[in-house]
């Protein structure tokens, strides 16, 4: 807090010391400016904070105010900043920001953040229009998946085999290598079922992101950027791999959701 | 905005987004306001969560070997591995699986849920109880 203080003076900006030190405005994202927020939705940090919109030109904010004197990141945090985005996705464009994006005062967002970028956020957003995100995702069925391995893998049937009845302490070896087989075999078929939903669902995409796995079981974890018109196509192909995976595959749809995984590629190029 | 589940598949329509996934994608993903604001951006301290690296390790291969020890081969529908994790954990706690089995599973259930807003608190907690 102390540096934004010092970073404020040294711009030259005439900012009450006390405004710096103990509140900053939050941003969630960014939309076209003709956008309303609903009244009932609330912001990080604060729960009486309101969710408002700092407009500029054809674009707008979306932010709140917000106090310094916690850390944020508290599961309702997390998912205030998540719920609004993708609330605003399933209905008009928005460009998420990263969890944590706080400025000292509207000015501030006005003057160095929109003003500066309008034109690059303006045509970002139209190119957004009648897009959101959807994410899917998959789950190896724990005992199916140890099944598969072992029908496939002779020498983890093998090693399972010798391991059975034994004490641990004895069978250290063996069961590194078995649980060393299991899991080349679990990144393996990863990569295949990923492949196999990417391909499918791409056809249907605008962009498609394959996103590292953040579970050991994780089987597909895929997002796409694709019109929410043809979400019920989308629905209809995951839906296919489901029951072609019957047992075997927990598969998700997560969606609409605000483009997250499509918007730092877009602003590094 | 309602989505009507789809009929006869599994996975039905888009389901809510839980915690853990609401972290896979909000805390590293998205617009970084820093690559075009230097002046007002205000340093906040984010509370890191350490829980998306998913690392093959030792004690992956022990935990997998573990479970696949305890698959019951004949039978289908038997316990899924959270389950048997437990009754491990609970049945012997032994050695240096004790840690491991712990660690185990949905690496955010303890993220997850109530007791989620103790996080900041969390390394004072579990000093308490472990005594």
């Amino acid at each position: 807090m102390a540096q934004s203080a010092e970073a404020a003076n040294a711009a030259g900006q005439d900012v009450p010391e006390q405004v710096t030190k103990t509140a900053g405005v939050y941003i969630y994202g960014l939309v076209p400016e003709d956008v309303e927020v609903s009244s009932d939705a609330r912001g990080v940090g604060d729960e009486t904070s309101e969710i408002r919109l700092v407009r500029h030109g054809e674009i707008a904010a979306l932010v709140s105010d917000v106090t310094l004197d916690r850390p944020l990141g508290t599961p309702d945090d997390l998912f205030r900043h998540g719920a609004l985005l993708d609330a605003t996705a399933a209905e008009v464009p928005v460009i998420p920001l990263r969890f944590g994006s706080v400025m000292t005062n509207e000015e501030a967002v006005v003057e160095e953040l929109l003003t500066p970028h309008h034109d690059e956020f303006r045509s970002a957003l139209d190119e957004l229009e009648g897009r959101a995100e959807y994410v899917i995702k998959g789950r190896y069925v724990d005992q199916t998946l140890f099944r598969e391995v072992l029908s496939e893998i002779p020498e983890a049937a093998q090693l399972r085999e010798q391991i059975q009845g034994q004490p641990e302490d004895l069978t250290r070896n063996a069961r590194i290598r078995l649980g060393e087989l299991i899991n080349q075999a679990v990144v393996a078929k990863r990569e295949a079922d990923t492949q196999a939903v990417a391909e499918e669902v791409g056809p249907l995409a605008t962009l498609t992101v394959i996103r590292e796995p953040s579970h050991e079981q994780d089987a597909v974890h895929v997002a796409v950027l694709m019109e929410t018109d043809r979400q019920d196509e989308l629905e209809r192909v995951v839906n296919e791999f489901a029951e072609r995976w019957s047992e075997r595959v927990e598969m998700r749809i997560l969606g609409p959701l605000a483009p997250y995984d499509f918007i730092t590629a877009r602003t590094q190029e | 905005m309602t989505v009507q589940p789809a009929t006869g598949g599994i996975s039905g329509g888009p389901s809510p987004s839980g915690l853990a996934d609401v972290i896979d994608t909000i805390l590293d993903k998205g617009l970084v306001i820093d690559a075009y604001v230097r002046v007002s951006l205000v340093g906040i301290e984010v509370l890191t969560i350490d829980a998306r690296i998913v690392v093959a390790s030792v004690d992956t291969y022990l935990r997998y070997a573990e479970a696949v020890n305890r698959l019951d081969l004949a039978e289908s529908g038997g316990q899924g591995l959270p389950e048997i994790m437990q009754n491990v954990t609970q049945g012997k706690g032994k050695n240096v699986t004790q840690g491991v089995l712990e660690a185990a599973g949905e690496k955010l259930s303890d993220f997850v849920g109530e007791r989620g807003e103790k996080q900041e608190t969390r390394s004072r907690r579990q000093e308490r109880e472990e005594r």
